[in-house]
């Protein structure tokens, strides 16, 4: 009997080494495909046991946190995210959340915020004994207080606002209504978080869409900055030039002419024609440059390509390619002073105004100054780059003589005399979105830096055309005051003033 | 290693044992709920005091036995508890009053069964109630389904599966027909056309055995413990006759039974379809074992740490499912570490086998600890995808009073077949137990009072029967 129970010793040996080498290919060899199933949420599911790092403004508000959940009361996860700002911010931070995933820095810097970058799980393994976290936390530059003005200044328009360090590409403020809050969507209760996104994505507003940046909307008149500038790099037209008092300008292979705005006569040397913003001249000189150079000197501002910019899902603005435009003069005029398919991203609008201020070097926006583990010891610290250099330090000097008109004698004279003499420069838009004969729908726009001699800011204040109301105004009107507010607001309280 | 040794070495390994238990414990409360938890040292002196009484009655009742069963199952059964204990406060406790019931059990059993070769001759004793057992959940009234199978049992306030106990006396009776038929099973003088086998009336009760099995299957819809007897049977068989044709052939049976099932039973059916492809039947009846490969393969290498993962995704994760909660907090550490304790208990338990000189002993060590070795198979098997999963419990480590306490008992049998053995081989003084010592007293004061009341010397005992004198005057003999 002794062989037989020696046998029977081995057999079962043999099944209890099939069951190692299973697990074996469970636990090891087929881990990752296991946990990359579509059915298996145990990744998530850990993340929303474990505390999660921070999100925090230049000036220190937090605008995204982890807090303890009560067992009592919430048995599903052990932390809820939480977001003290409520809609402020929702556009920046983004949402995370069980069911439906995360978005903007929540989903970009999810890794640093969890500590799973592998910086943060070596220091996490040096301090295994001190019992602490490894979480990471996410500095903003983008400041509370200036969002807060931003917003209030817009007031319930849908419309955006962008704040830029022009000498950085740092973005200070950027604001797009309508918004939402974060918090209704990142509940627990996945029907409840359901509901909360179906509803916002049928609002026509596009709340959980940034408008800043996401969005692309015709930029009207602002655009001529642009057009200015590769005329000027061209060569093609300067202070001496001069164009003769019209109301309207056919270009060839049409018969529709252009018009100016409101049908005014106009015309006169650049100054003249850049700060009461004459259509005809900046459609003349858009056909004058040619398809190839225009496409080439939007090209050079970034135009046609997508921003290098931290936030996830960013717009991309267009002018046309010189194949669209080449035969196409009456498009290339009307591209040329911002209608058409001529689309701008508003944080794109932003960015030339800051170029110019920033003598022609275009900066990569960022809204992340830097990532922090859980000590405050900086991961990662955003230096600022160049993006472009569209225009040469001479143009963009010519350029802000133009945007200064534009504020002391000018279509925005009316509303950005900013407070204390400080002097700011502009370009308003009014970007009319009807066709010919139908109701007044337009844009308005305005793009500003201050102080002009040595700014410090740049913004892009735009709102859409959705109602008469607003069509019946311009850029400079509408526009205008909520720049200035802005502006006045920012210079007065720079950073590290605060209380 | 000297036979006295071996208890000092056991009570090291119990230590070791509850100790780690302990230390497990707390981490998962640190795991889970970041305290040490407020009973710690109570929860270690209780269980310090559980096992290390179940240690003394092993020294007192079975010095010889092994040394590393009782640690090996007081290891399985400390990890299983603090698994249930981390998942669930309300089974805890009542795990904690079955941990009681089970050693009461397991020293309970050493002291009834002293003499294992005693319970030979009990062996239809142990056919009818294990087959009783196995039968009452189909008896109207009293048994109870739970989640298709009908292996529950009501009677009054008790609650238990029948099926847990009826394995060890099945077990029993087998080894008991079996040491005295062997020979003539084997012999198989009956011929039928080119085969040849055993003499029906021999073969009989068998078959009988097996014909329980198959009801258990059908009936009772477990395919678990069918599979466990039908193995049983066969190895038990295959072990007694030396034959290799019995296991060809039971397998044969076996393999035959189970196509039909499969054919006839749409239970048994859905067990293969989910065993073969559990991801499309997510949304269904995979749901359970496609969450454990979850549960496994999130545990890695070093597991999620206790108290850290999350098991309880998993459906009934602290009945059949335990192993993947232990794969996925310990890792493919710890669930080796289970794995291997199987392992080193099935290598225990056919050592001891091989080590007895009695037959019956043999097939006793044998078919319990097949027992064992094949039920922990059969249920990590079903778990990870090895096997076609059937419930049943991971025995000393699922959740369960009757699997529990019958895991204890077995184990109790097997460290009695192996105190005997080193006793029967001369290890140790083949000392009287206490039930014989309490009778040589018994006749003592008997002869005496027969000496006083008659004055002569010759009398012998006429109330005890002459096997026992004849086995008492001789221990009387060496004790005095």
């Amino acid at each position: 009997m002794n062989t037989q129970i020696r046998h029977l010793a081995a057999g079962l040996l043999v099944c209890y080494l099939v069951l190692f080498v299973q697990l074996n290919l469970l636990q090891v060899v087929k881990r990752d495909r296991i946990a990359s199933n579509t059915n298996n949420t145990r990744a998530v599911l850990r993340d929303f046991d474990k505390p999660r790092g921070p999100i925090v403004t230049a000036d220190g508000v937090t605008i995204a946190m982890s807090e303890p959940t009560d067992p009592t009361i919430d048995k599903t996860f052990k932390y809820q995210r939480k977001y003290p700002t409520g809609e402020l911010f929702a556009n920046v931070s983004g949402y995370y959340t069980y069911a439906f995933g995360a978005t903007k820095i929540e989903k970009k810097y999810t890794d640093v915020l969890a500590g799973r970058t592998s910086e943060q799980q070596l220091r996490s393994i040096a301090s295994i004994f001190s019992n602490q976290d490894s979480t990471g936390s996410v500095q903003l530059t983008m400041r509370a207080d200036l969002q807060q003005v931003a917003r209030d200044a817009l007031g319930a328009n849908e419309g955006s606002v962008v704040v830029l360090d022009p000498r950085t590409g740092a973005v200070l403020a950027m604001w797009s209504y309508p918004s939402y809050d974060p918090n209704l969507v990142a509940v627990h209760n996945n029907k409840q978080a359901n509901d909360v996104i179906q509803f916002l994505n049928a609002l026509p507003g596009k709340p959980t869409l940034a408008n800043a940046y996401q969005e692309r909307y015709m930029p009207g008149s602002t655009f001529k900055v642009i057009t200015a500038g590769i005329a000027l790099e061209n060569g093609l037209i300067d202070f001496s030039s001069t164009w003769a008092n019209e109301t309207s300008y056919t270009p060839p292979q049409t018969t529709n002419p252009i018009g100016n705005y409101h049908g005014e006569l106009c015309g006169g040397d650049l100054r003249e024609v850049f700060r009461r913003s004459c259509n005809t001249v900046f459609a003349r000189t858009a056909v004058a440059v040619g398809a190839d150079k225009m496409v080439a000197g939007t090209a050079a501002w970034g135009v046609g390509e997508k921003i290098p910019f931290d936030l996830p899902g960013g717009a991309v603005s267009n002018f046309g390619t010189v194949a669209e435009l080449k035969d196409a003069i009456p498009k290339l005029a009307i591209r040329g002073f911002g209608q058409d398919d001529d689309l701008m991203v508003p944080l794109h609008m932003a960015m030339v105004a800051a170029t110019v201020a920033n003598g022609g070097v275009m900066m990569q926006p960022y809204v992340v100054a830097a990532t922090l583990d859980h000590d405050g010891k900086v991961l990662n610290q955003t230096t600022p780059q160049v993006w472009k250099t569209p225009i040469s330090p001479t143009t963009a000097v010519k350029l802000t003589d133009l945007m200064i008109g534009v504020v002391q004698n000018g279509t925005a004279k009316c509303c950005l005399q900013l407070a204390n003499g400080i002097q700011a420069a502009a370009k308003t838009g009014t970007a009319q979105l009807n066709a010919q004969g139908q109701p007044q729908r337009s844009h308005a726009w305005i793009i500003a830096f201050a102080p002009a001699d040595q700014p410090q800011y740049a913004v892009a204040v735009m709102f859409k055309g959705v109602n008469a109301d607003i069509s019946a105004s311009t850029g400079g009107r509408l526009a205008g005051p909520v720049a200035k507010t802005i502006l006045d607001w920012a210079l007065a309280h720079p950073l590290g003033e605060r209380k | 290693m000297h036979p006295l040794s071996r208890r000092s070495t056991e009570l090291g390994l119990v230590i070791m044992a509850a100790t780690i238990t302990a230390a497990a414990y707390t981490l998962a409360s640190l795991g889970k709920k970041s305290t040490i938890p407020p009973i710690i040292v109570p929860f270690f002196v209780a269980l310090l005091g559980l096992l290390l009484l179940a240690h003394l009655a092993t020294r007192l009742l079975a010095r010889g036995a092994d040394s590393t069963l009782l640690p090996l199952a007081a290891m399985l059964h400390g990890i299983g508890y603090v698994m249930i204990a981390r998942l669930n406060d309300r089974l805890a406790a009542l795990q904690t009053t079955w941990t009681f019931v089970a050693i009461a059990a397991y020293i309970a059993t050493l002291l009834v069964v002293q003499r294992a070769p005693d319970l030979a001759r009990y062996k239809w004793t142990f056919f009818v109630l294990g087959a009783g057992l196995l039968l009452l959940p189909l008896v109207p009234g009293v048994g109870r389904s739970v989640g298709g199978a009908r292996i529950w049992v009501n009677l009054g306030p008790v609650n238990f599966q029948p099926g847990e106990f009826a394995k060890i006396l099945l077990a029993l009776f087998f080894a008991g027909y079996l040491y005295e038929r062997r020979e003539l099973i084997a012999a198989s003088t009956w011929h039928v056309g080119p085969l040849r086998l055993p003499e029906p009336r021999y073969f009989f009760p068998i078959v009988l055995a097996w014909g329980f099995a198959v009801i258990v299957m059908v009936g009772e819809k477990d395919l678990g413990t069918s599979l466990l007897f039908f193995t049983l049977f066969v190895v038990m068989l295959w072990v007694a006759t030396e034959r290799a044709t019995f296991l060809v052939l039971g397998f044969v049976l076996f393999g035959g039974a189970a196509y039909m099932s499969f054919r006839m039973f749409h239970h048994v059916r859905d067990r293969v379809d989910i065993w073969l492809d559990p991801w499309s039947r997510y949304q269904g009846k995979g749901y359970q074992i496609v969450q454990g490969i979850f549960a496994i393969g999130d545990g890695g290498l070093g597991g999620t740490g206790l108290g850290q993962g999350r098991p309880d995704l998993v459906p009934a994760v602290q009945n059949d499912f335990i192993f993947a909660a232990i794969a996925e907090e310990l890792g493919l550490f710890g669930a080796t570490a289970v794995l291997i304790s199987f392992v080193l208990i099935v290598g225990a338990g056919l050592r001891i086998a091989v080590r007895a000189e009695r037959p019956f002993e043999k097939l006793l060590a044998t078919g319990l600890t097949a027992l064992l070795g094949v039920q922990a198979f059969i249920i990590i098997g079903g778990v990870i995808r090895v096997v076609p999963l059937t419930g049943i419990a991971l025995p000393f480590v699922s959740y369960g009073g009757s699997s529990l306490v019958a895991n204890y008992v077995l184990l109790a049998l097997l460290m009695r077949v192996s105190d005997s053995t080193s006793r029967r081989i001369g290890e140790l003084p083949d000392d009287p137990t206490i039930n014989e010592r309490f009778l040589a007293w018994k006749l003592r004061r008997q002869l005496r009072k027969q000496t006083k009341r008659t004055g002569a010397t010759t009398a012998g005992p006429t109330d005890v029967s002459s096997d026992d004198t004849v086995l008492v005057t001789g221990h009387v003999r060496s004790v005095e």
